[in-house]
C-alpha cells in the first residue's frame, strides 16, 4: 500500500487525483493517510529544508510490511553535494526502503484555471511516480518519456507523461509481486 | 588494476570489497568444508544489497577480480569521465556487448562507468534493445551502489549525481578535470576479413563452407533465368518442371560417377575467375575441378552471352553443342579434359530445363534420351 503523508494542507482532489494515479502506476492501493508538521530540525541555514533530515525526524505513522510512505511538501529540499555540485533534486528517496519525500516547490504553480490545474496534477503525479519508483528499487531511466527519468533533464518535454516505459513497468511489477507478504 | 585484491591474507573479516558483477560485498569470515573429498578453504562474504552469501574458494580469490570499494578519489574520476562529451558509441552489438560484459568483470568502477555511459550515449540515438537494456540497468545498479557505498550517501542521491553528471540541466557547466584514462581490455582477435572489390564480386554461395550446398538442386527457373530464358521460365508449365527435375537428377547422376566429391566441392569454393583470364589459359588449367555445371548456375552476368546463345537454329549443331562447354571453361580457371568436355556439354544441356512446350514435345517424339536435349533446341529454334 502507498500511503500520502502531507507536510502542508493539499487541496484534497489534488490528493485524490494522486492517489488515482499512484493506484494505475503500481497497481496498489493508494490513500492519503493524514498531515504531519514539517519537522523544524531539518530547517538549513538558507532556508531550505534537508530532505534526509525530514526523513528522519518526520513523525511516523502506523504502516505494515511492504507498505511506502510518500511525504509531500511545498517547501524547498536540499540534499548533500556530490562531487560535481548539488543535483537539482525535487524528491529524496530511500532506494528500496519505505519512505520518500517529494517537494512541490519545483512544480510550476498550481494556478486557479482548469488547464493550469490540470498541468499541476499531471506534474505531481509524475514526480510523486517517480519518487515511489525509487522506493521499489527502480533507476533513473534514459527514455524521457518514462516517469523515471530525471526531472531536471533538459530533455524532458514541457508537460511530461506520468507513465512508466515498459521495461520500468515490467521491473516495478516484479519487484512488488516478489515483496508482497 | 587498482585496489585489485592479489593474496587473501589482505582480506579480513568486515572488509568491503566489490564483486564483479554482483556488486559490493562485506567479508563475513573464513570456513573450510570437504568438497568431493577435497578440503577446500572458503572466503565467505555476504552482499550488502541483499544479504546473499558469496562463497569464494581461497585459491580463486586473485583470478576473480575482487577489489576493494573505489576511493573517494577514483569516484571523482568517474564522475568527471562522466560529464566529459562523448559521443562516439560502439555501433556493432557484437564488438559492444563484449566489451561491456569485459569491462563489467574487470574494468573496476571506471569499466562499468564506461559501459553506463556508452550504452546511455546509444540511447539517446536509438532504444537499446532489451539484453543491452537489462545490461545498461545492471552496469547503473553497480555503479550506484559503489558510489553509494564509496561516499556514504543514500543510493537514490548516488544516482542524483550520477545523472546530474549524465544529463545536466540546460546551463550547467562543470568545471571538469581530464578524465581517468579509460580501461584496456584483454586483446582478442577480431574476425575482420578486409576484402577487394574483385574478392567481394568473387563471393560465390559456395566460400560460405556449408557441406553440401553445391548439391542442393538449383530451381529450373533460376538456371533459366541465367541463360537468358527467365520469360520462357515464367512459361513454363508444371509439367515441365517435373520432367526437367528428373533430367537434373539423371545429369547429377552421370556426373557424380564421372567426378569424385572432393573436387566438386573444391570446385564449388574457388572464387570465380575472371573471363579474361581463363580464355587466356585455358588448356594449361589443371584438370581435376571440373563442375562446370554449378558453377554456370551461380554466375550471374552471362546473361547476354546465354541469351545469344539461344537464338534458334542459324548456327549448326555441333556448335551448339560445344557452346555450353566453352562456356563453363569461361567461367572457370580449371577447364575440363577435352576428353570429358564434350560429356560435360552434354549433361549440361542435358541439365538444362526445358521450357516451351512445344520444344518438349518434339525432345519427346525422339528416341534416344541423350539426344533429347539438343533436339529440343533445335525444335525451339525451327519454332523461332
Amino acid at each position: 500500500m502507498i500511503r500520502i503523508v502531507t507536510l502542508e494542507p493539499y487541496d484534497p482532489e489534488d490528493l485524490a487525483a494522486l492517489s488515482r494515479t499512484l493506484y494505475q502506476a503500481y497497481g496498489l492501493g493508494t490513500e492519503h493517510a493524514g498531515s504531519k508538521p514539517l519537522p523544524a530540525e531539518a530547517e538549513s541555514d538558507d532556508g531550505r529544508y534537508d530532505a534526509a533530515k525530514i526523513l528522519s525526524e518526520v513523525e511516523p505513522i502506523k504502516t505494515f510490511a511492504d507498505d511506502k510512505v510518500l511525504y509531500l511538501t511545498s517547501a524547498p529540499i536540499r540534499v548533500k553535494p556530490g562531487p560535481l555540485g548539488e543535483p537539482p533534486s525535487w524528491c529524496y528517496s530511500i532506494f528500496g526502503g519505505d519512505r520518500a519525500v517529494l517537494s512541490t516547490g519545483r512544480i510550476p504553480a498550481r494556478g486557479a484555471s482548469e488547464s493550469s490545474i490540470d498541468a499541476y496534477r499531471r506534474r505531481l503525479a509524475r514526480e510523486s511516480i517517480h519518487a515511489v519508483g525509487h522506493l521499489w528499487e527502480l533507476h533513473h531511466c534514459y527514455d524521457p518519456r518514462c516517469a523515471m527519468h530525471p526531472s531536471w533533464s533538459p530533455n524532458l518535454p514541457e508537460n511530461p507523461e506520468q507513465n512508466l516505459c515498459t521495461f520500468c513497468r515490467d521491473k516495478s511489477e516484479r519487484r512488488i509481486r516478489m515483496s508482497k507478504t | 588494476m587498482e585496489g585489485i585484491i592479489a593474496d587473501v591474507s589482505e582480506l579480513s573479516s568486515g572488509d568491503r570489497v566489490v564483486y564483479p558483477n554482483q556488486g559490493v560485498c562485506r567479508i563475513t569470515g573464513r570456513s573450510t568444508k570437504d568438497i568431493a573429498g577435497q578440503r577446500l578453504e572458503f572466503i565467505e562474504m555476504a552482499r550488502e544489497e541483499d544479504g546473499a552469501v558469496v562463497m569464494v574458494p581461497r585459491g580463486k580469490v586473485p583470478s576473480i577480480g575482487l577489489r576493494r570499494v573505489a576511493s573517494g578519489d577514483q569516484i571523482e574520476g568517474v564522475f568527471h569521465y562522466l560529464a566529459a562529451q562523448y559521443d562516439d558509441p560502439e555501433l556493432d552489438w557484437k564488438i559492444r556487448h563484449r566489451d561491456n560484459a569485459d569491462r563489467l568483470i574487470a574494468g573496476g568502477v571506471l569499466g562499468v562507468a564506461e559501459v553506463v555511459k556508452g550504452l546511455h550515449s546509444l540511447s539517446r540515438i536509438r532504444p537499446l534493445p532489451t539484453k543491452e537494456r537489462e545490461q545498461y540497468d545492471n552496469a547503473r545498479h553497480l555503479l550506484v551502489h559503489e558510489i553509494a557505498v564509496s561516499l556514504g550517501i543514500e543510493p537514490a542521491l548516488a544516482e542524483d549525481y550520477l545523472d546530474y553528471a549524465l544529463m545536466p540541466p540546460a546551463g550547467t557547466v562543470f568545471k571538469l578535470k581530464p578524465p581517468p584514462k579509460p580501461v584496456v581490455l584483454p586483446m582478442r582477435p577480431r574476425h575482420k576479413v578486409v576484402r577487394t572489390d574483385a574478392e567481394d564480386e568473387a563471393l560465390e554461395l559456395g566460400e560460405l563452407g556449408i557441406p553440401g550446398l553445391e548439391d542442393i538442386p538449383l530451381a529450373e527457373g533460376a538456371a533459366g533465368e541465367e541463360e537468358g530464358e527467365g520469360t520462357e521460365a515464367e512459361k513454363a508449365d508444371g509439367e515441365e518442371r517435373e520432367e526437367g527435375a528428373e533430367e537434373a537428377v539423371g545429369a547429377a547422376e552421370v556426373e557424380e560417377a564421372a567426378q569424385p566429391p572432393p573436387a566438386r566441392k573444391k570446385v564449388a569454393l574457388a572464387p570465380k575467375a575472371r573471363p579474361e583470364a581463363a580464355r587466356a589459359a585455358p588448356v594449361a588449367a589443371p584438370a581435376p575441378a571440373r563442375k562446370p555445371e554449378p558453377a554456370k548456375k551461380l554466375e550471374p552476368p552471362k546473361k547476354p552471352e546465354a541469351a545469344k546463345k539461344l537464338e534458334p537454329a542459324k548456327k549448326p549443331e555441333p556448335a551448339r553443342k560445344a557452346e555450353p562447354a566453352k562456356k563453363a571453361a569461361g567461367t572457370r580457371v580449371k577447364k575440363p579434359e577435352p576428353k570429358q568436355e564434350k560429356k560435360a556439354a552434354a549433361k549440361k544441356v542435358a541439365a538444362r530445363p526445358e521450357k516451351k512446350p512445344a520444344a518438349r514435345k518434339a525432345a519427346a517424339r525422339k528416341p534416344s534420351k541423350p539426344e533429347k536435349k539438343p533436339a529440343a533446341r533445335s525444335a525451339r529454334g525451327k519454332k523461332k
